[in-house]
């Protein structure tokens, strides 16, 4: 647990550390002009075929592999000048003392490159980047390149992260009691590396993929009656919200159960939180939590299971009212899952054969419809209880 | 059968040629004019470039006289050839089929025909003589004639003389005639022979005034001239008839087997013996004996005698590809040109050579279908293509698909076919065709295929460097921003930056180099 201080000396450190690195990092570009070299850039690949997952550490790492971004290759030349531009915008950023989101990397970017072209003579006009997309693709190779994190460059972007539960943290000079947030929630800081943990009450952190069901158990005080920090993602999990939930796993050793809908994307959610993104694996070692628990909802929870000698929480009739058909893409998506060498237990396995021999989903809400104490006073405290989740 | 031979002889050719006048060419007096300066004109490029002289060549026409049919037309050409000796001026111009003997000579005239018929149809159109004013090389005195022609009697007839003394030195033949035309209904016809003659001589100097007061000059382009035709023997497998006739009317006292070896190439004295008595001819008969079935025996062995050396062709005056290149690009300014000479090839006994040209691009006007120009013997075929053996090779359907050549029309070509030979297959008696004989068919498609290889591989060669040029830019367009970028990270001059990235960048681009950053980015 970080021991106090002020975040604008954790701040001032960060921007020095992250100036440092990104200008010792591209020194090499200016070195290969200088002389007569072709400026390229090494970076590691962001593909499917080079995230490993290390089952040691339960994490999803980025491999070796590199790729070559040349300027004077045709196919690299436009994503080389973004890159350049991007490390500039940054560098400026960091040595001016400001906070750009990603939003604003884009804009400082963007502007027209009016050329000719030969022989037509014809002025063409293209931006440096037009989607934010783009702005935010070099941003990511960016961190791969030079190993640093956004965040730890002080760049943000709009989280979506929502917490409730008995504890105290300190952001920036306030000290904010989380547990006197009304029926409101704290949003979580686009830099959760700057909060400091002052005061916590609290025996476990669940988290909710549903916005919806987060705001639902926290009206009936769910977090208060069974200690617990409650945690909700609204969806994809952003950064900060997943280094947030790491931070309380590790540094409070508070264990972390995860409640998403009964389908292939619900289980992913969990395993982003836990093992990382395919896209950001990268970020694994900072940002998942190899420890989190997927609690629910789980195929057996719904159809029960004669293996695990498991009982349905639902029965016939509100099986009948309450489960959704698969769409296609969901079987295709389950059948993607099962062969991830992360989802290769043999539990999962169960859950995922489930699912495909049932081809049905359902969503934490339909839980809520069978009744709100159902699902906070029954469903979680009981499968907590016993045991019924899926490491 | 002597009877044929009398009633032939009962007309002068002069009569004759008056009588069919449109076989040579003037049968209106819009074809006349027309006819009238290319005779002359080609008469005048023969005089000069045959014997090493780069031609200089005035042409003038002047409307004198209208008239119901027309109007009379003073027709000038003038030329810096080496001149006919004086003594031979009135035979030349004035008394047709006058030759001294029987040989074969790539020329642009046939017969040496053409220039007397245009006297001729002067004289009976005007009833003005020709005026011919020679200054022979290295003669010390000009002479002047007024010639006329005795139709009857096919004689020429002096009506004037004068002699100068040569003070400048010049030499040349000057050419006047009053004649009766219709410039304006020819006025197209002859524009377009003199652009399609400066074509094909580009080493010839031409200047046109046309009735309108017009000038138009052809530049000499280049200093090259084509190789001189040379006279050659006929050879045995092109002999017809007609031709074997005039030979042995030509020796008529000499036994046949001397005749065979002195007027055909090829032919020693034991082949022409060995001929002779395939023939079943005694080879000491006079020439001048022989019986209508004997010349048609003699001609079939002749045509067909196997153990023979194939036809020489180092007589015949081939343009060359300097010249063609030079020409197409003079008239045309195109971007590529490119043109092929065959090697000599022969059918029925004839040697010819094919060449071929093509132009591309730059101020060649885009049509629908290649601008064909046709030649033989350097003179250009205006009309009549439907039926040339060219429109054949690259007729739409059947022909050549350009598309193999990367050519897709519209499309801005020229193609330009040259056949020489001593003698060309000419279809009909317009001569503007030539007719499809199957190894001259091949050679001008195996010209055309090589020229248009030559052009795709141009084509191919520009579009991977056009290609090279767009990837050039799509490069060249962000060295500013990059420049600037690390301009802000490490306070380096961008302008060095963008110089060293622009260095960088050209020494990889193989067809051309970016001078400046500023001819890219605005």
């Amino acid at each position: 647990m970080s021991t106090g201080g002020y975040t604008t000396r954790v701040d001032a450190g960060a921007r020095e550390r992250a100036l440092k690195i990104l200008h010792e990092k591209f020194y090499d570009v200016l070195k290969d002009v200088v002389e007569g070299r072709v400026p390229r850039l090494v970076i590691k690949k962001r593909t499917l075929s080079n995230t490993i997952y290390d089952p040691e550490r339960k994490l999803l790492l980025l491999g070796d592999a590199t790729f070559e971004r040349s300027f004077l290759d045709l196919r690299e030349a436009r994503k080389f000048m973004q890159t350049m531009l991007m490390a500039s915008i940054i560098y400026e950023a960091l040595t001016q003392g400001e906070y750009p989101t990603i939003r604003d990397l884009y804009y400082r970017g963007k502007h027209t490159i009016r050329y000719r072209k030969i022989p037509s003579k014809a002025v063409g006009e293209e931006n440096t980047w037009d989607e934010q997309a783009e702005s935010d693709s070099v941003l990511r190779d960016i961190e791969v390149f030079i190993n640093v994190l956004r965040e730890e460059m002080l760049v943000l972007s709009k989280e979506k992260g929502k917490v409730v539960g008995d504890l105290r943290i300190r952001s920036g000079d306030d000290v904010i009691d989380l547990s006197k947030m009304g029926h409101g929630a704290y949003a979580i800081e686009p830099t959760p590396d700057l909060i400091d943990f002052v005061e916590v009450n609290a025996d476990f952190v669940l988290v909710v993929e549903k916005d919806a069901v987060f705001q639902q158990l926290h009206r009936i005080g769910f977090w208060k009656r069974y200690r617990a920090v409650l945690v909700t993602s609204a969806g994809q999990p952003d950064r900060a919200t997943r280094r947030f939930v790491r931070r309380l796993n590790e540094e409070l050793g508070l264990p972390v159960y995860v409640l998403t809908d009964s389908d292939p994307y619900g289980y992913y959610i969990y395993s982003v939180f836990k093992t990382g993104s395919i896209t950001l694996s990268y970020e694994s070692e900072r940002l998942a939590t190899p420890r989190a628990r997927f609690l629910g909802v789980m195929m057996t929870d719904i159809f029960g299971s004669r293996k695990l000698g498991k009982s349905p929480y639902l029965s016939e009739e509100e099986r009948r009212s309450f489960i959704i058909r698969a769409k296609e893409r969901d079987v295709k998506r389950a059948k993607e899952l099962r062969e991830y060498p992360w989802f290769r237990s043999e539990r999962w396995q169960i859950e995922l054969d489930e699912f495909l021999a049932r081809r049905v989903k359902l969503e934490i809400e339909a839980l809520a419809s069978k009744g709100l104490k159902f699902l906070a006073d029954r469903y979680v405290p009981e499968k907590i209880e016993v045991g019924d989740w899926i490491d | 059968m002597a009877a044929v031979e009398e009633s032939f002889k009962s007309i002068s050719a002069a009569e004759f040629f008056y009588k069919n006048k449109e076989i040579a060419g003037f049968s209106n007096p819009a074809r006349a004019l027309y006819q009238t300066v290319r005779e002359l004109v080609e008469n005048s490029l023969d005089a000069t470039e045959n014997y090493g002289i780069l031609p200089r060549i005035k042409v003038s026409i002047r409307e004198m006289e209208v008239v119901p049919e027309g109007a009379y037309y003073e027709v000038i050409v003038e030329d810096n050839g080496v001149g006919i000796p004086p003594k031979y001026v009135p035979q030349a111009f004035a008394q047709l089929l006058f030759s001294s003997k029987y040989v074969l000579k790539q020329s642009r005239g046939m017969f040496g025909l053409g220039a007397k018929m245009a006297l001729l149809y002067a004289q009976i159109t005007t009833g003005q003589p020709a005026e011919v004013v020679v200054a022979p090389i290295k003669s010390k005195r000009v002479y002047g004639f007024k010639l006329k022609i005795d139709i009857g009697e096919n004689r020429p007839v002096v009506l004037g003389f004068s002699t100068t003394s040569n003070i400048s030195g010049t030499h040349g033949t000057s050419v006047r005639l009053i004649t009766l035309g219709d410039w304006s209904r020819s006025k197209q016809r002859i524009y377009e022979y003199m652009k399609r003659t400066a074509i094909v001589a580009p080493y010839a100097e031409i200047l046109f005034r046309d009735p309108e007061g017009n000038y138009l000059l052809f530049e000499r382009s280049i200093e090259k001239l084509p190789p001189p035709a040379r006279e050659t023997l006929p050879h045995p497998h092109g002999v017809d008839i007609e031709t074997m006739k005039s030979v042995l009317k030509s020796m008529p006292n000499s036994p046949l087997a001397e005749t065979l070896v002195k007027s055909f190439q090829g032919v020693g004295t034991a082949t022409a013996l060995r001929i002779l008595e395939e023939a079943r001819l005694d080879p000491e008969k006079m020439s001048g004996d022989l019986a209508e079935q004997e010349v048609e025996a003699l001609v079939r062995v002749m045509r067909s005698y196997r153990d023979v050396k194939p036809p020489r062709a180092d007589h015949l005056s081939y343009l060359g590809e300097e010249i063609i290149v030079a020409g197409l690009k003079k008239v045309f300014e195109p971007e590529f040109v490119a043109a092929v000479t065959r090697r000599p090839s022969v059918y029925e006994g004839h040697a010819f050579v094919v060449e071929a040209g093509v132009a591309y691009g730059g101020k060649v006007p885009v049509a629908d279908r290649p601008l064909v120009l046709r030649y033989a013997n350097k003179i250009p075929l205006l009309y009549d293509e439907g039926s040339d053996v060219v429109f054949k090779i690259i007729d739409e359907k059947r022909g050549i698909d350009f598309k193999v050549y990367e050519v897709e029309f519209p499309a801005p070509l020229i193609i330009l076919t040259h056949i020489c030979s001593t003698k060309i297959p000419y279809k009909g008696v317009g001569k503007e065709a030539v007719a499809d004989v199957p190894e001259i068919e091949e050679e001008v498609e195996a010209a055309l295929r090589g020229v248009l290889r030559e052009l795709r591989s141009y084509i191919l060669r520009k579009r991977r460097e056009l290609e090279e040029v767009e990837r050039a830019v799509e490069i060249a367009k962000y060295i500013p921003e990059v420049a600037s970028s690390l301009s802000k990270m490490y306070g380096v001059d961008p302008r060095e930056v963008s110089v060293k990235l622009l260095e960088m960048l050209n020494s990889r681009l193989r067809s051309f180099k970016i001078a400046d950053l500023g001819s890219v980015v605005v």
